[in-house]
């Protein structure tokens, strides 16, 4: 077993939702000592669907579970100044602190980077919003569906001549928190050879703006939009996806060059599409793509997703199913690389979840562990961690401070 | 004043597609040598394939100023090398056995027939950190199978999930599974590459020796839609329809003048949006008295929240409801966000300047780090510019030597 690169380090997670969580969870299954300070007046995807056998419950939703596993769960009011005062102590003791609450929030409670910074000044303290911390719209709320619209991915998103769409997935979140982990290993790496840490402030409408640098070129330069092109691209025809046989089963096909054109052909059956001049070359296929497909969709309807998948790879052609959810946690090929994990639960039972997409020297590079009932820690967070006498915990779960 | 990054001072070689260009290789490399380290790509003597690709500052085709490789290729050094040719190949390997770290962007069967695999590369250099980015990884029985971006969002799981929620599909049977016209794929395996590197990096501090990171885009694409997962892991798959997500009202809807997305899940939110339409007298209705019950009986409450956002234009609706705490927002144009006083106040765009004074933008970086801040330490190379300077300096070629093969060009 390789070693988990983040063995010794603790981190205090005020993570809401999605996007801290998501890094937090990450971090906790390379190795770190996550405790996640949860407040039972303001409990979000705990609270929310889907839940095992859609049965409602704290310790029963999927949206929850699969964002904070393997952290230690500590439930602390902290409208109450003795829980802000345990939430200090849990900081004092941590490497680092990461928040996602609305801008301002952790400086009310007097938790802010400042705060933390005299009270442990090699603190890495990282803090993401919507829009960021500063700027005109550093308090506007946003979940991601605000962030796909305002960073202008939904308008390069969408049918030929249609509306913006939004990404599916909750993308923003989990794409900034991949940002967040990349810098916070930065930080521990830079803090490891000088001793130092540092604030860090992540904007989600500029993380997925990074995905954009073709369309903000072409707009600053001469003020073009992009088009909305559906599955299309500007080089590659076909390039689409197309229905197979039975419901809602799809196949994606991308055809990069003329050599794979004439294997997709052959594989078809069509051997003469590619003499055909008006998809012989590249060029032509792009200007006769209303053509092209239905061919290509004639063919693929009678066939099984995955025999038009082999099929075209088997002859060089890219080619792949399009899945969904469910099929992506029962996918043999990713069940096989270790990419779904089963991490078990004392409430719900062991449950798929999509682990880490990369290996390391054969095997996953961390462990994901189960996700922790509502104030399972508390003990000890708060009595072997920090030392709270036995006097002083149970009078603070009689006044509702430790939940 | 100069800061250096925090991964000052580590080397990185970076190796994508030559024929059909990789994204997430070179991005990852990018993000490295964001963060400092001397990062450099290797190029075939005809260049990366996105110099090909544009946009370009002046619509006139140059393999120095195509905008995607400029914005893929910044903070990086540039080698040109036919690595095909037996002193191209020495060359490479050269460079790999002094480097930190080897990025590599290709597909699965070039890995091999490259032979770039950690197991040889760390006889001469056990502390090499080698990540590839491949379509499907490179194990597993379809790591042989070749993908783009459309593939990988496809197999990973999002395009059937888009449009996502709060979007709804209209007609199943009409709505294709959707891709976003991006290389979105291609930037999500190329952030988690970087980031399976600095964690590798970290291992290294404690174990001494280097690994081989396996990095597959399918399962890139699949590891950022966890809310998804967890339908199918806990209930059952969504159904592309847009009330599962359980509370509502979380809708995207037309508007005056265009789409706008009303959010307010949270009770308070809710009775904030009720006081801005006035109150009417459905709002109190039993069928749409919590956010579960909303989900529930939303086919009745869509027309009615229809009527009043088709009274207001996005701008209105978004500053009633923000000013009420509502997450609601309008969809923005590309320019409507490169303009908005937010991302310019921010100053997230990074300012460029093309070879005939053209002036446009690009992305900045998303991260504000106070101690070891993100710089533009120097622009995406022209081909071929630091052939001599890199192999000089790391490999101490002499002038006769990088004649030898053809290098001394430039």
């Amino acid at each position: 077993m390789n070693v988990l690169p983040l063995q010794g380090v603790r981190i205090a997670d005020f993570g809401q939702i999605i996007a801290v969580p998501y890094t937090a969870q990450m971090l906790a299954w390379l190795g770190a000592e996550v405790v996640l300070i949860e407040t039972e007046q303001r409990l979000t995807t705990r609270i929310w669907p889907p839940f095992a056998e859609a049965e409602p419950g704290v310790n029963r939703s999927g949206g929850f579970n699969m964002v904070n596993s393997g952290k230690m769960s500590c439930t602390l009011n902290l409208r109450d100044p003795d829980g802000v005062e345990l939430a200090r102590q849990i900081i004092s003791v941590s490497d680092v602190v990461m928040e996602n609450y609305s801008s301002g929030t952790m400086e009310r409670m007097g938790l802010g980077y400042q705060d933390v910074h005299s009270l442990r000044p090699d603190v890495i303290y990282l803090s993401l919003g919507a829009f960021g911390r500063t700027g005109p719209m550093k308090d506007l709320v946003g979940f991601h569906s605000v962030i796909n619209l305002f960073s202008g991915l939904a308008s390069v998103t969408g049918h030929k001549g249609s509306h913006p769409r939004i990404m599916g997935g909750l993308f923003p979140d989990a794409f900034s928190g991949c940002y967040c982990v990349l810098a916070l290993l930065e930080a521990l790496y830079h803090r490891a050879n000088t001793g130092e840490g540092q604030h860090i402030e992540v904007a989600m409408t500029e993380a997925l703006a990074t995905l954009l640098p073709e369309a903000v070129m072409e707009y600053t330069l001469d003020g073009t939009e992009p088009e909305r092109v559906g599955n299309r691209h500007k080089e590659k025809a076909p390039h689409n996806v197309f229905p197979c046989q039975g419901e809602e089963n799809w196949v994606a096909i991308s055809v990069e060059n003329d050599v794979q054109f004439q294997a997709l052909a052959n594989v078809a059956g069509n051997p003469g599409w590619a003499d055909d001049p008006r998809f012989a070359t590249s060029e032509a296929r792009l200007k006769h793509q209303d053509e092209l497909e239905p061919l290509i969709q004639q063919w693929t309807e009678r066939l099984q997703v995955q025999e038009v998948v082999r099929g075209l790879q088997d002859a060089g052609v890219p080619a792949g199913p399009v899945l969904d959810s469910a099929q992506v946690l029962s996918d043999p090929h990713m069940i096989e690389r270790g990419f779904v994990q089963f991490p078990g639960h004392s409430v719900v039972g062991p449950r798929p979840l999509g682990a880490f997409p990369w290996a390391v020297d054969g095997g996953q590079p961390g462990v994901a562990r189960s996700a922790p009932l509502f104030g399972e820690h508390n003990v000890k967070v708060l009595q072997e961690l920090l030392q709270v006498p036995d006097a002083e915990f149970k009078r603070l779960v009689e006044n509702g401070v430790i939940a | 004043m100069f800061q250096e990054g925090a991964l000052s001072g580590l080397k990185v070689v970076e190796l994508s597609d030559q024929i059909s260009g990789q994204v997430a290789g070179s991005f990852c490399a990018r993000l490295l040598g964001d963060a400092g380290a001397d990062v450099v790509k290797v190029e075939s003597l005809q260049g990366d394939p996105y110099r090909r690709t544009g946009p370009y500052p002046g619509g006139v085709p140059d393999p120095d100023w195509s905008g995607l490789f400029l914005y893929l290729n910044s903070n990086k050094r540039g080698v040109s090398l036919d690595i095909e040719s037996p002193e191209g190949r020495a060359a490479l390997l050269e460079l790999v056995a002094a480097s930190d770290f080897l990025v590599l962007g290709q597909n699965s069967l070039e890995v091999e027939r490259l032979g770039l695999r950690r197991e040889k590369l760390a006889v001469a250099n056990p502390g090499l950190i080698v990540t590839t980015i491949t379509p499907f990884g490179l194990t597993g029985p379809n790591s042989a199978y070749l993908g783009d971006d459309l593939i990988a969002i496809s197999a990973g799981g999002m395009a059937y999930a888009t449009p996502g929620i709060p979007d709804s599909v209209g007609d199943p049977d009409l709505e294709p599974p959707l891709r976003s016209n991006t290389n979105m794929a291609g930037y999500l395996a190329g952030v988690q590459g970087a980031m399976a590197s600095v964690a590798a990096l970290l291992s290294r501090t404690i174990q001494g020796t280097g690994c081989e990171i396996d990095l597959s885009m399918q399962e890139a694409v699949a590891a950022v839609m966890p809310f998804e997962l967890a339908h199918a892991s806990y209930h059952e798959a969504k159904p592309r329809k847009p009330e599962v997500f359980g509370v509502m009202p979380n809708a995207y809807l037309p508007c005056q003048d265009g789409y706008v997305v009303v959010m307010a899940v949270m009770e308070a939110h809710w009775r904030n949006l009720m006081d801005l339409a006035d109150n009417p007298d459905w709002a109190e209705l039993e069928v749409f008295s919590s956010g579960v019950e909303r989900a529930r009986n939303w086919d009745a409450l869509e027309p009615l929240l229809l009527e009043w956002t088709m009274a207001h234009t996005g701008a209105e609706i978004a500053q009633l409801a923000q000013d009420r705490g509502i997450p609601c927002f309008p969809a923005y144009t590309v320019g409507q966000m490169v303009d908005s006083a937010h991302v310019t106040e921010r100053g997230f765009m990074v300012d460029m300047q093309g070879p005939g004074g053209q002036k446009f933008k690009l992305p900045g970086y998303p991260v504000r780090l106070e101690r070891t801040p993100w710089q533009l330490f120097r622009p995406a190379p022209k081909l071929g510019e630091h052939t001599s300077e890199v192999l000089g300096e790391w490999l101490g070629y002499s002038a006769e030597q990088l004649l030898k093969f053809g290098v001394g060009a430039r």
